[in-house]
């Protein structure tokens, strides 16, 4: 996979415009469209409205910042949707390039008085695009863009302008987040964008390298995903997730003999959570290919004594069997698949399907490391907006 | 006649007795010096249970006793005629060896044995009958006025003996088999429900049914049964959530369907194609072929749409190979795809897959060349009438 634009690019293109001074100097431009006409509102049916000047949304942008800054976070952002949603309208592209200006003036504004509230305001755009794609993306085309494109320039542009360690971890996280989003709405390539960027930043940050190989595996470059996949072992050689996804993209190179080792070690090491399973199932898989049922029906029957409610085990073991021409045996185990409780519905996933997708729980502890991070930062982004902070003020009577 | 001792040559004179023990036993018989022989169990007799051990000493030379021995162990002696004895055998299917020695008063010794071979069950096998159900449309409408004398079964090319004949008489045995993934939510599974309900409720005294509710897990299973209110309480319980694996609890219910008898189908519901299955289809189609089970596949919205996508399990093409395998099992078994475009035809579809099994001829016949070798028999019906489309099972594996 190649990446087709840099870090660097995109810092370059927002600290140009933090830097030219955007925003009330641009409103003065009699050349610049969005000073003369405004920019045309619409309601939630999509119905044209009235016009808004660049101003009035400049201002709506700064209520919502303080509001943010204040703590009200449910307030922020539904306001900031439907101040975007008022904007921008997927018929229009030009909509968006005038939000755009209108907000990148206010953070210009906020991020000149201090650097450190470009944390906030990223994770606000960050929370409002995690909205957006929950609703969908029909007729939110632009505006999903745009809100991604908000979260992850702001991310960069506070990595660059920084220059601290410190803020490389942070905007790491910011990406790793965002990718983690798009993969979770099957959005691979986009993901995989964000995930290389993150790594740039940061190239310890193994949510984003497990995520990355996943991106790939889907894509059947199983050569990328091993090599991923060795560098967060090399540093974390206990990653057990790592060491299982690294076992099945060897076995998809028909390296089977260092797959076979890996697994064999999972299934016997770990302790019974969703990669020990999954290490046996593939493990009995392997011998099965060879043609080693014996092997493949000696692993399953310790596997359904370690997991004795998982159907699924009961179903690969009568196979093996069927295949061996114990075909009782293979019966008398769908007798016991009809004596097993009922699977809870909504609150297990199998191991099988968690091995799919990206777990969001690989992002949790960049998303937590942001919360606390940009929640240290209000105090600074209601200083820079020169209105009071309850948040922080909370925080520090909490504390 | 007097016995004979071992060793000092088997003179002529040895008898017609010993000739007699020789051609009634045949290889599992030895010559005794002292003449003795078994005369039950016979050759060949199936040993289980309580058995009799008969033994019969030659005239001659005085006996003092005999010992039986099976399988080197000694469960008697006798000391007089009549030399019989009672065996347990048990209900293992093993192979045993009796043996019998018989002492005479000078000091000489005279051995018989009889090995009994284990039962050979494959050999009931080669009697199994096939059932062919066959469909026969005149347009778009069933053919339902045809009589035995129509037919004519060709298996591997040979015309076979039909030995019986039957419409739709003859009682169902089903698997409900439901997708009740995410995909599924809200109206889907709602109409799968009421399809599934209406199917139930079509269903005649001695039809049975068990219930599969699937996801990437095994979400509900009932066991056969005719009450339909048990059935249709056990679907209610259930909700849609999760992956899919189709493949898995395809092969759980065709395993199901193996040790029923007569018209067995799996009416599989489905609105996308297999992700998170640990079981091949290929091993699905093999287990299709080794059985006598229908598979009927409602195929909701555009499943064919839905095939070519790339999981961490498969890439698209071995999705399409596992997609296009199940249309083939689909339709080796005598089964069809139904293809709807909306929720609200599942009923409608349900109703006319019970209504067409209803309306099939049952064809059985032996085969005259089973092999039990594995090997693949085609399987071809005509109808001696113009103008009817024929279909049922393509063949079967000869197993």
């Amino acid at each position: 996979m190649r990446r087709t634009r840099s870090p660097a690019r995109y810092a370059a293109a927002a600290a140009l415009v933090l830097l030219c001074g955007a925003g009330t100097a641009r409103a003065q431009d009699p050349n610049d469209p969005f000073a003369t006409s405004g920019v045309t509102v619409t309601d939630t049916t999509g119905q044209a409205g009235r016009r808004q000047s660049n101003d009035e949304v400049q201002g709506r942008y700064r209520k919502i910042l303080a509001a943010w800054a204040g703590g009200q976070t449910e307030k922020a952002a539904a306001d900031l949707m439907a101040l975007e949603t008022s904007v921008v309208r997927d018929s229009d592209a030009g909509s968006r390039k005038k939000l755009l200006k209108a907000e990148e003036a206010v953070i210009h504004e906020i991020g000149g008085a201090n650097i450190e509230t470009l944390v906030p305001v990223a994770m606000l755009h960050h929370e409002v695009y995690r909205r957006y794609l929950t609703m969908g993306a029909k007729g939110r085309s632009l505006l999903l863009v745009h809100s991604r494109g908000m979260t992850r320039d702001l991310a960069i542009l506070y990595k660059q302008q920084s220059g601290s360690e410190g803020a490389a971890l942070v905007s790491s996280r910011i990406l790793t987040s965002l990718g983690g989003l798009l993969q979770q709405y099957a959005q691979q390539l986009p993901a995989a964008e964000m995930f290389y960027q993150a790594l740039e930043l940061d190239p310890r940050n193994s949510a984003a390298r497990i995520a990355l190989s996943i991106v790939y595996e889907k894509n059947s470059q199983y050569q990328s995903a091993v090599d991923v996949l060795r560098k967060v072992l090399a540093a974390d050689p206990d990653h057990a997730e790592a060491k299982l996804r690294l076992a099945l993209n060897l076995k998809r190179l028909d390296k089977a003999g260092e797959a076979q080792k890996i697994l064999t070690e999972l299934a016997a090491a770990r302790p019974g959570d969703w990669v020990t399973s999954l290490a046996i199932q593939e493990l009995a898989r392997l011998y099965s290919e060879k043609g080693q049922a014996a092997n493949a029906q000696k692993a399953l029957e310790a596997a359904i004594a370690r997991f004795p409610d998982d159907a699924r085990l009961y179903v690969q073991l009568a196979a093996v069997l069927d295949h061996k021409g114990e075909m009782r045996a293979a019966q008398a185990l769908m007798e016991k698949v009809l004596a097993l409780p009922p699977s809870p519905t909504s609150t297990t996933a199998s191991s099988r399907l968690l091995y799919n997708t990206t777990r969001q729980e690989t992002f949790e502890e960049a998303r937590h490391f942001l919360d606390e991070n940009a929640h240290s930062r209000l105090p600074l982004l209601a200083e820079a907006l020169n209105v009071p902070n309850h948040a922080a003020i909370a925080v520090r009577v909490g504390s | 006649m007097s016995g004979r001792r071992v060793g000092k040559g088997l003179a002529l004179a040895l008898g017609l007795w010993m000739l007699g023990i020789v051609g009634a036993a045949g290889t599992g018989v030895a010559r005794a010096a002292v003449g003795v022989q078994i005369e039950t169990p016979a050759e060949g007799q199936p040993v289980f249970g309580s058995t009799e051990v008969k033994v019969q000493v030659g005239p001659g030379e005085p006996v003092t006793r005999v010992e039986v021995y099976v399988n080197g162990k000694l469960v008697g002696t006798l000391t007089k005629p009549p030399y019989t004895l009672k065996y347990e055998a048990g209900d293992e299917n093993v192979q045993r060896e009796f043996k019998a020695i018989a002492y005479s008063a000078a000091g000489q010794a005279g051995v018989a044995t009889r090995v009994i071979k284990p039962v050979q069950i494959d050999d009931v096998m080669d009697l199994k009958l096939q059932q062919l159900f066959v469909t026969v449309t005149r347009g778009q409408e069933r053919a339902l006025d045809l009589e035995q004398g129509d037919f004519k079964i060709h298996d591997n090319g040979k015309v076979q003996q039909m030995v019986t004949f039957g419409k739709g008489e003859l009682p169902l045995t089903a698997v409900l088999l439901i997708d009740s993934s995410e995909s599924m939510q809200g109206q889907r599974i709602e109409e799968a429900r009421r399809g599934a309900t209406a199917f139930l409720q079509g269903m005649k005294p001695l039809d049975e049914a068990a219930l599969v509710m699937f996801s990437d897990r095994l979400l509900k299973v009932t066991p056969f049964m005719e009450d339909k209110a048990a059935l249709l309480r056990a679907m209610t319980q259930t909700d849609a959530a999760g992956g899919t694996a189709v493949n898995d609890f395809l092969y759980m219910s065709l395993k199901l369907l193996e040790p029923r008898l007569g018209r067995r189908v799996v009416i599989l519901l489905s609105d996308g194609a297999d992700v998170h299955s640990v079981v091949p289809m290929a091993d699905v189609l093999w287990k299709t072929r080794t059985g006598q089970a229908m598979i009927y596949w409602i195929q909701l919205e555009g499943g064919e749409k839905h095939h070519s996508f790339a999981s961490a399990w498969r890439n698209a093409k071995e999705n399409d190979k596992e997609y296009e395998t199940l249309q083939k099992a689909v339709l080796e078994s005598g089964g069809r795809i139904q293809r709807i475009d909306k929720a609200s035809e599942l009923e409608g579809a349900f109703r006319s897959i019970l209504q067409e099994l209803r309306e099939q001829y049952v064809l059985g016949y032996y085969p005259n060349d089973t092999k039990k070798d594995g090997r693949w028999h085609d399987v071809r019906v005509d109808v001696q009438r113009s103008g009817v489309r024929v279909r049922t099972r393509d063949g079967y594996v000869d197993f």
